[in-house]
């Protein structure tokens, strides 16, 4: 009886750990700067001297009809292909409905507020870690009509395109804008599907690429070039990362005494027991090892979305 | 008697003389099937279709037309699934096979082999344009076959769905 009960755990031990999925990325649909740009919804402002322009989201979600029906017609087919979207104007609403309550919201018996660190805010933005950038603009010739529509895939973490389709619509007399924009979306987001999709298949074969970040406090009096063994610690943090990557690939881009930077790592999705990882986890190995002894040195480990870690070491 | 025996003779004459032109259109059932294999066939964009679909106008050759028509389909749902098409007038967008696997066909030889059988599963996916009427010069004899152009409606959404569900190839969600 024992025996049968040990076996049947195993197998369901088995069972769960065989079928680990990796990290789904979120994706969301934002309208480009170009495109915000050319409507007239950017937000102006006075940073000290300089007049810089940000699209302002919240009223082209507000205002233009036919961004909401490209949105939602995007929205919709992708959800069809089992990967629904963020919908930007809903998380706007939502993070500015965070905000107030977080600013409402008091403890019963001491009366505390919600603790907020600067980072904190600044990263109540609304985010994705692949952004489906938009844009389109109406071309005429004479009374024809046409549309030329571009979406771009855009990786947050490494800057990358990782997926894309544009064109210009046949010109049209009589068709309105908003059918030949539907027409436009219908024509290419196959493309656009196929091309994620082969973003995807290298993610499975060669690692997801990220991007991670070694500072340092400067109340720490150490720096990267303090020497173990006869190795700088810098070079000790790049033979970890050489080691734990899939296939050893990573750019080493920066590297002095208070700041190394490493994109285009390729790490796993999964880790030895087949959970599945995203940069914070990875990066925890990292932290781990210069916590420990010989090094015991402190480090912050901070993450943005699936793809960017940053280790700051000296401090907590 | 003798007037059964010249019945008999009749039939037996009246079958006989069918049979050449049964077996002829078999053979160029074959050849035809042969061709898909060999991707002797072309495929161009048609227009805009409804959502869901592709329209297209593929282009098989036969020595008997009406085989050419009708495998102008199986061609459709071939291209579709392995070759993509060109854009072209019509606000035509050029599309990419549904797989990227240039190994898929042989991979799952025994799926496609059944899938793409005379009256295969391949039919659910695919109707002719115009109750199969082809244009004035959609249909040109070149040597001693046939060129026949037909406008066909690919429902690739089902298409891929089925194929996804099958196994055949990948979702854009498979592996999260």
């Amino acid at each position: 009886m024992k025996r049968i009960v040990i076996f049947l755990f195993s197998f369901f031990l088995l069972i769960n750990t065989g079928f680990g999925q990796a990290k789904k990325p979120t994706l969301m649909v934002l309208p480009s700067d170009a495109w915000c740009n050319s409507k007239g919804y950017m937000l102006e402002f006075d940073n000290q001297g300089t007049k810089e322009k940000i699209p302002d989201y919240k009223r082209a979600f507000q205002e233009d009809l036919d961004l909401i029906n490209v949105v939602s017609k995007i929205n919709e087919i992708m959800a069809q292909r089992g990967f629904p979207l963020k919908n930007a104007e809903t998380v706007l609403k939502s993070l500015a409905a965070e905000s107030a309550e977080d600013n409402m919201t008091t403890g019963k018996t001491k009366g505390g507020s919600i603790a907020e660190s600067p980072v904190d805010k600044l990263k109540k933005t609304a985010k994705a870690d692949i952004i489906l950038q938009l844009t389109w603009d109406v071309l005429a010739t004479g009374p024809k009509k046409s549309v030329r529509f571009n979406l771009q895939g855009l990786d947050s973490y490494s800057n990358k395109q990782v997926a894309g389709a544009q064109g210009t619509g046949e010109p049209s007399f009589s068709a309105e804008v908003a059918v030949l924009l539907e027409e436009a979306v219908l024509s290419k987001m196959d493309n656009f599907v196929t091309s994620l999709q082969s973003h995807f298949d290298d993610m499975f074969e060669n690692g997801r690429e990220v991007v991670i970040r070694i500072k340092k406090f400067d109340s720490w009096s150490d720096d990267l070039e303090k020497e173990y063994n006869g190795k700088q610690l810098g070079e000790i943090i790049e033979d970890w990362v050489q080691a734990n990557t899939v296939k050893n690939r990573f750019s080493k881009t920066d590297y002095t005494e208070n700041m190394m930077l490493f994109e285009q790592v390729r790490m796993p999705l999964y880790d030895a027991s087949n959970k599945a990882l995203d940069t914070r986890n990875f990066v925890r190995n990292l932290q781990k090892l210069i916590e420990a002894p010989p090094y015991s040195i402190p480090c912050k480990l901070t993450m943005k979305g699936l793809g960017q870690a940053t280790l700051t070491l000296g401090d907590k | 008697m003798k007037k059964l025996s010249g019945v008999i003779i009749v039939v037996v004459a009246f079958l006989l003389s069918g049979l050449p032109t049964h077996s002829a259109f078999a053979q160029a059932k074959k050849k035809a099937n042969k061709d898909t294999e060999d991707w002797r066939y072309e495929v161009e964009c048609a227009g805009v279709g409804k959502e869901g679909t592709y329209m297209i106008k593929v282009w098989s050759y036969s020595k008997k037309p009406q085989v050419a028509m009708e495998q102008c389909k199986k061609n459709a749902v071939h291209a579709v699934i392995f070759q993509g098409f060109a854009g072209g007038g019509q606000g035509c967008t050029p599309q990419k096979a549904l797989t990227n696997n240039p190994a898929l066909e042989q991979e799952k030889a025994d799926f496609f082999a059944e899938f793409f059988a005379d009256g295969g599963k391949y039919m659910k996916y695919v109707s002719t344009a115009n109750d199969g009427a082809i244009g004035a010069g959609d249909r040109v004899k070149v040597g001693k076959e046939y060129k026949v152009g037909v406008i066909v409606t690919v429902a690739k959404d089902n298409l891929r769905k089925d194929l996804e569900n099958a196994g055949i190839i990948k979702s854009l969600t498979s592996g999260f």
